[in-house]
């Protein structure tokens, strides 16, 4: 892109601009899926670090333990406060569990939860990666027959998946202990009225869904930020910049994915 | 020895007296400061302009799975869906455009604001400041917090607005809900707008300052700013969350909704 003929023609300024963007998206997707179809490659015969495995499982997942639980909490009080005016209106006290568990359970449990995920462990993820790539790290695996796809993406995509679906398991029970506890303070609903409600109405389809889509925000943060990390380009502003990039495409991927797998998964 | 509990807790505390002088700093040079002319505009074109589109999509696709969510949750309880469109208007006009749209703003801003001084500080940029006697707090911080509560604000509006056309759409294809009967304001109050508007306000200041926080306190170069970064979207993430629960209480308290 050395010449700019934009300036010469400034009618053409427009179509070039949406032009260069598409062709970034269609980039930066094409790379992420590249990388997908590289990690698939490796998981069969299986040619993972465990070490390395073990290593992100921790960090990714039991670090995150804290954070995660607490947000889930919040939430869970949240959707109750939300359904209370509904619930006075009509004094519907056995509905509330269903109606703060059924959006929490679908919803808003795995997308808040992708939403902490994505900025503590994708961001993080995309910097340590980014860093490998500029000091050269990166090269130097190459360099010793160190496939750096299997050796540092692979175990971290696993890591990203599973932990993602064990956190959003361990969130929904809390959140679910949020709203009871919220509902018998605020709404003076009777912990036992609020479960045996929730218990009720819910299938295990609506608690699967959850899952199902806590498992394809795991992909989308974990494709997303190795790519970007391994994508980073020009010293230490570069990886700024390449964090500040991979977060903001995780959550755009993980609004995409919620909306496709919504409608999917009814 | 401390054990973890007792260090994390005083960590907690430290944080949030570390969060507390800062907001208070930036609200006395709001009103004493001397801010480099033209700073607070260019914040403004940084935070709300450049994120406008991310917004308007992110927004865009909220609104249709909540519309969708609550077509599912009313099908099972209700028959008809005449008060869909009144219910939708008010859930988002309440809480969900400004509490789920402020998180992908938190993302997008927050990352923003403190990988730009997280650099600054690496680089010793924010020290060179001090040197000339100016307060980075008033230099950085105040435009980031004005540009931040202003922009932020109408960014969740008109997100607030995409959403509810893509409720829209979602309900006319989905549910057969006529956009005529959509589209109706009788259960928005005057408090809800209120209470909407306040949220929009706090969230705004809430990224801008734990975002700022995070940034200025960066340390150890390259692999430091990834950290801030990480600690400002989390952060920011979580104080939304966290002050959604507390305006929300206070809101069914002295905001009734019905």
């Amino acid at each position: 892109m050395s010449a700019t003929p934009s300036s010469a023609r400034p009618l053409l300024a427009i179509p070039r601009r949406i032009g260069l963007v598409v062709i970034a998206l269609a980039d930066q997707l094409g790379g992420a899926g590249m990388l997908l179809g590289q990690v698939l490659v490796r998981l069969r015969p299986r040619r993972i670090d465990r070490y390395e495995l073990f290593r992100n499982l921790h960090r990714m997942g039991v670090r995150s333990l804290p954070i995660i639980a607490a947000t889930a909490a919040f939430t869970g009080g949240i959707m109750v406060i939300q359904a209370a005016p509904f619930v006075e209106k009509y004094n519907a006290k056995n509905f509330v569990g269903w109606a703060a568990t059924f959006t929490t359970f679908r919803e808003l449990g795995p997308l808040l939860i992708a939403l902490i995920f994505n900025g503590r462990v994708g961001a993080n993820n995309t910097a340590e990666l980014g860093t490998m790539k500029v000091t050269d790290q990166v090269d130097a695996l190459r360099a010793l027959a160190i496939d750096p796809v299997g050796y540092l993406v692979v175990p971290r995509v696993i890591a990203m998946v599973v932990m993602m679906v064990a956190l959003c398991v361990i969130g929904d029970a809390v959140a679910l202990g949020g709203a009871v506890l919220t509902a018998d303070l605020l709404l003076d609903v009777d912990p036992r009225i609020f479960l045996s409600s929730a218990l009720e109405r819910l299938d295990t389809w609506d608690f699967l869904v959850g899952l199902i889509k806590s498992l394809l925000f795991g992909l989308m943060i974990a494709l997303m930020s190795c790519y970007y990390g391994l994508a980073t380009r020009g010293g230490a502003p570069g990886v700024g910049r390449a964090v500040n990039a991979s977060v903001v495409a995780s959550a755009a991927g993980v609004f995409v994915a919620d909306y496709l797998s919504t409608f999917v998964l009814e | 020895m401390r054990s973890g509990l007792t260090r994390s807790i005083a960590a907690l505390f430290e944080d949030a007296h570390q969060l507390g002088s800062l907001f208070g700093r930036t609200l006395y040079y709001l009103l004493h400061g001397k801010r480099e002319k033209g700073s607070v505009a260019r914040m403004m074109f940084e935070v709300g302009n450049k994120s406008l589109l991310f917004m308007c999509v992110t927004m865009g696709f909220i609104g249709a799975i909540i519309a969708f969510q609550t077509g599912l949750q009313a099908k099972k309880l209700v028959p008809d869906f005449s008060m869909i469109g009144a219910t939708y208007l008010k859930l988002l006009v309440r809480d969900l455009a400004a509490s789920l749209g402020a998180l992908p703003l938190a993302t997008r801003v927050g990352a923003g604001i403190a990988a730009e001084l997280g650099s600054m500080v690496v680089t010793e940029q924010v020290d060179a400041l001090r040197m000339c006697a100016a307060d980075p707090v008033d230099y950085l911080v105040v435009p980031r917090f004005v540009a931040s509560v202003v922009m932020g604000t109408v960014v969740l509006i008109i997100g607030g607005f995409v959403a509810y056309l893509a409720g829209m759409a979602v309900a006319q294809m989905v549910f057969d809900v006529n956009p005529h009967t959509f589209t109706n304001l009788s259960m928005v109050t005057t408090g809800d707008l209120t209470l909407g508007l306040f949220k929009c306000i706090t969230y705004g200041g809430a990224i801008a300052i734990v975002s700022s926080q995070r940034g200025l306190a960066t340390f150890g170069g390259s692999e430091g700013v990834g950290h801030a970064t990480t600690e400002a979207v989390v952060g920011s993430c979580f104080a939304i969350i966290v002050l959604n629960l507390i305006i929300s209480t206070l809101g069914y308290f002295f905001v009734p909704a019905l």
